[in-house]
């Protein structure tokens, strides 16, 4: 099975990294590009004749593309520290100590995790109208629990149970309270596993629609991706201001996936696989 | 701190009380909404419709617009009647009467008329009525009385108004509209909703699309994803950077991944709709997206490139775990490729790849921002599926009992698909609590 690769497989690799890479390759290259080849004649050339920034000044300049990246970056970091606070505990608990009815509260979680956000979406809309919280940051990182908290409690869950608990009973030995024991021994240890959860969690908000698109609809309160796709017009589409937005924001995340790869593959995979 | 505390938790309480925060969350912002939304999908809710913004389960008056209205109208009737003339004045009179008559029978419930001047002083100072003022409760009969007076009062005015006896006839119907918009009637539908989409058509051409989105997309995430976990799977050069850009479709958020996909795919200037058309694989670079066919398929392969990677990961992180001496007896036993494939890769990665499907077919049927931003459910509704089409009716026709009906369908479809796919994995996807 583990044959040496040989060059045609290396030219089958770059061929299926190259597909893979293309639609971003393209984006790229039409936010780089000027209007005149952006459409007609050049629109199919890999070549600029004349590579602009243009796009990413306009969309600074004549859109508030600054402010949609605040407000998404306020919204995830916060949405992030706080489930990440709270399913830490939760998810501690689940996996050192000993208590009756564990298997029942992740089922729940895990049940929650797939509800379809349509199905919560008019009571939350209806509320957060009523309480005036729409178009806040508040009427965002509420709904966005729904995903994030039993994301965060899920994967660290796992990541907790892989640290040996005899550590934990080490402690216990030495007359380590159950608090002690959790900020002394446990969390330095869990801190790997917390970081990678904080990116996926991070990530899952930022990328967030459907919440974004209905609760905060004012200009000054959008986030990225509905701000994004509320670039177009009525009757045309303006395609180099997409594709740069979209390179600024995608840009941040490629480098994060790049540096971080291995912890995010690893917590993207943990659940599914055992060990 | 003090080491043997005898007053503190025990492991069991302190495991409790640990959890207790996030349970509360979780029961309050995600289940309680699922099971509110049921609620509502039983009543006929629309907030486009003053009346209707809220359940109503019996009859009554909206306070806060009674308060705001009632006076005008009273005014209106006045000045008629001061300017009015002859038997034009009497029925004037007459209708100031009974409106008067009607208010004061309406606030001889004394918490009724505390209400009202708690309202008009708050509106007089531009402040929001609280919800628990807003709203009184009503016998059905003396909501009928109300309705019935100015019923006849609307019809008097609007008959005074074409006999030319009213100095102001257009503002008649104003007024009337403002109050008669607070008598509030019980919204409670039943399952009308439900019922009505048992026989609509566009209901179950959604579903239908849901599904084939679905089945197709996952099924060819699946065997790709098997391939490329199989492909990066043996030791080669630059494995990591592989990884790496197989995770960037991931990473991307799902609507920016689609309106990049709606430029490759435009009928005009769309590299990837002129590839296809140079290579023939459609006729007309219009087809991908103005098609019926061709907007489905585009949809399913803009999901397939987003989507795979995390196929491929997780079925990458199965094979790892596959022991190697397997293969190695297998080998000397005389297996080739293609037998040790199904022999022992298959069995060996069953439980991922059941989890994988799992998490791809719940996140396939309920899809919603690939097709909101890349066709938003066109051509002819070819595309649209039944969250677009729960949202559609919510934020569109602003129907929220109607909507919320299909949203509840799709949260019952995804509760079947998971309870289906939990049977044959057993507990296995909770199984490792068991061990302590």
């Amino acid at each position: 099975m583990q044959k040496k690769a040989g060059p045609l497989f290396y030219i089958g690799l770059l061929l299926f990294v190259f597909v893979v890479m293309f639609p971003f390759l393209w984006i790229l290259l039409a936010a780089l590009k000027p209007p005149g080849e952006l459409f007609g004649e050049r629109a199919f050339q890999f070549i600029i004749q004349n590579p602009t920034l243009d796009n990413f000044v306009r969309v600074f300049t004549e859109r508030p593309f600054a402010r949609y990246l605040w407000n998404s970056t306020v919204v995830a970091t916060l949405t992030t520290l706080y489930s990440i606070t709270i399913a830490s505990f939760a998810a501690y608990a689940i996996a050192w100590l000993s208590f009756r009815g564990k298997t029942i509260i992740l089922g729940i979680v895990l049940a929650v995790s797939m509800f379809p956000q349509i199905a919560t979406i008019s009571p939350i809309f209806m509320f957060m109208q009523s309480m005036g919280l729409t178009n806040s940051y508040l009427g965002l990182i509420i709904p966005y629990t729904t995903f994030a908290l039993p994301l965060a409690i899920w994967n660290l869950t796992i990541f907790f149970r892989k640290i040996p608990s005899d550590l934990g009973e080490a402690a216990k030995v030495d007359g380590a309270s159950i608090w002690q024991t959790m900020t002394r021994v446990f969390f330095p240890l869990a801190m790997p596993g917390v970081f990678t959860t904080a990116i996926l969690v991070f990530i899952a908000a930022w990328n967030e629609f459907l919440f974004a698109l209905t609760l905060n609809t004012q200009e000054a309160m959008k986030t990225v991706p509905v701000g994004i796709v509320m670039f177009q017009g009525m009757f045309t589409i303006p395609w180099g201001e997409i594709s740069a937005a979209s390179i600024i924001v995608t840009v941040p995340l490629v480098v994060m996936v790049l540096i971080f790869q291995r912890r995010i593959i690893s917590g993207l995979t943990s659940g599914a696989v055992k060990e | 701190m003090n080491r043997q505390n005898k007053g503190s938790l025990s492991e069991k309480q302190m495991g409790y009380l640990l959890i207790l925060p996030a349970l509360l969350i979780i029961l309050i912002i995600a289940i309680w909404p699922v099971m509110r939304s049921f609620w509502i999908s039983l009543h006929d809710i629309r907030l486009n419709d003053p009346t209707k913004t809220e359940v109503h389960s019996s009859y009554g008056l909206d306070m806060e617009r009674y308060v705001s209205t009632f006076p005008n109208l009273l005014r209106y009737v006045k000045k008629e009647a001061e300017a009015a003339q002859g038997p034009a004045k009497d029925k004037l009179e007459a209708i100031r009467q009974e409106i008067e008559q009607m208010n004061q029978a309406l606030q001889q419930s004394g918490e009724i008329a505390s209400r009202y001047e708690a309202i008009d002083q708050l509106l007089l100072e531009f402040k929001p009525i609280p919800n628990e003022l807003k709203y009184v409760t009503l016998t059905g009969e003396a909501t009928d009385a109300i309705r019935t007076t100015l019923a006849q009062t609307e019809s008097t005015l609007l008959e005074m108004g074409a006999n030319k006896q009213l100095a102001k006839p257009e503002g008649a119907v104003g007024v009337m509209a403002g109050i008669t918009s607070a008598i509030i009637e019980p919204n409670y539908v039943g399952f009308a909703y439900y019922q009505h989409f048992l026989t609509d058509s566009r209901m179950w051409a959604a579903l239908y699309n849901t599904f084939f989105f679905t089945v197709v997309s996952v099924v060819i995430e699946l065997v790709l994803g098997i391939a490329i976990a199989l492909l990066i799977n043996r030791p080669f050069r630059g494995r990591g950077l592989v990884r790496a850009t197989v995770l960037i479709p991931w990473a991307i958020p799902t609507v920016i991944s689609a309106m990049m996909w709606k430029f490759l795919y435009d009928g005009q200037n769309g590299i990837v709709a002129h590839l296809f058309e140079v290579t023939g694989l459609v006729s007309d670079m219009g087809v991908l997206l103005s098609t019926k066919a061709g907007a489905m398929f585009s949809v399913i392969l803009a999901d397939v490139w987003k989507t795979t990677p995390f196929m491929a990961l997780l079925l990458f992180a199965g094979l790892q775990t596959i022991p190697h001496s397997l293969y190695e007896a297998a080998s000397v036993d005389g297996a080739n490729r293609m037998q040790q494939f199904f022999r022992i890769t298959l069995p060996m990665l069953k439980s991922t790849i059941l989890v994988a499907l799992l998490f791809r077919t719940l996140d396939a049927f309920r899809v919603f921002d690939l097709i909101y931003a890349l066709t938003g459910g066109g051509p002819a509704n070819s595309t649209e599926t039944i969250s677009i089409y729960a949202y559609k009716t919510m934020f569109a026709q602003m129907s929220f009992g109607e909507g919320s009906a299909l949203a509840v369908l799709v949260f019952l479809c995804v509760a079947l698909i998971s309870i289906g796919y939990i049977k044959i994995l057993g507990a296995d996807l909770l199984g490792e609590g068991n061990g302590k």
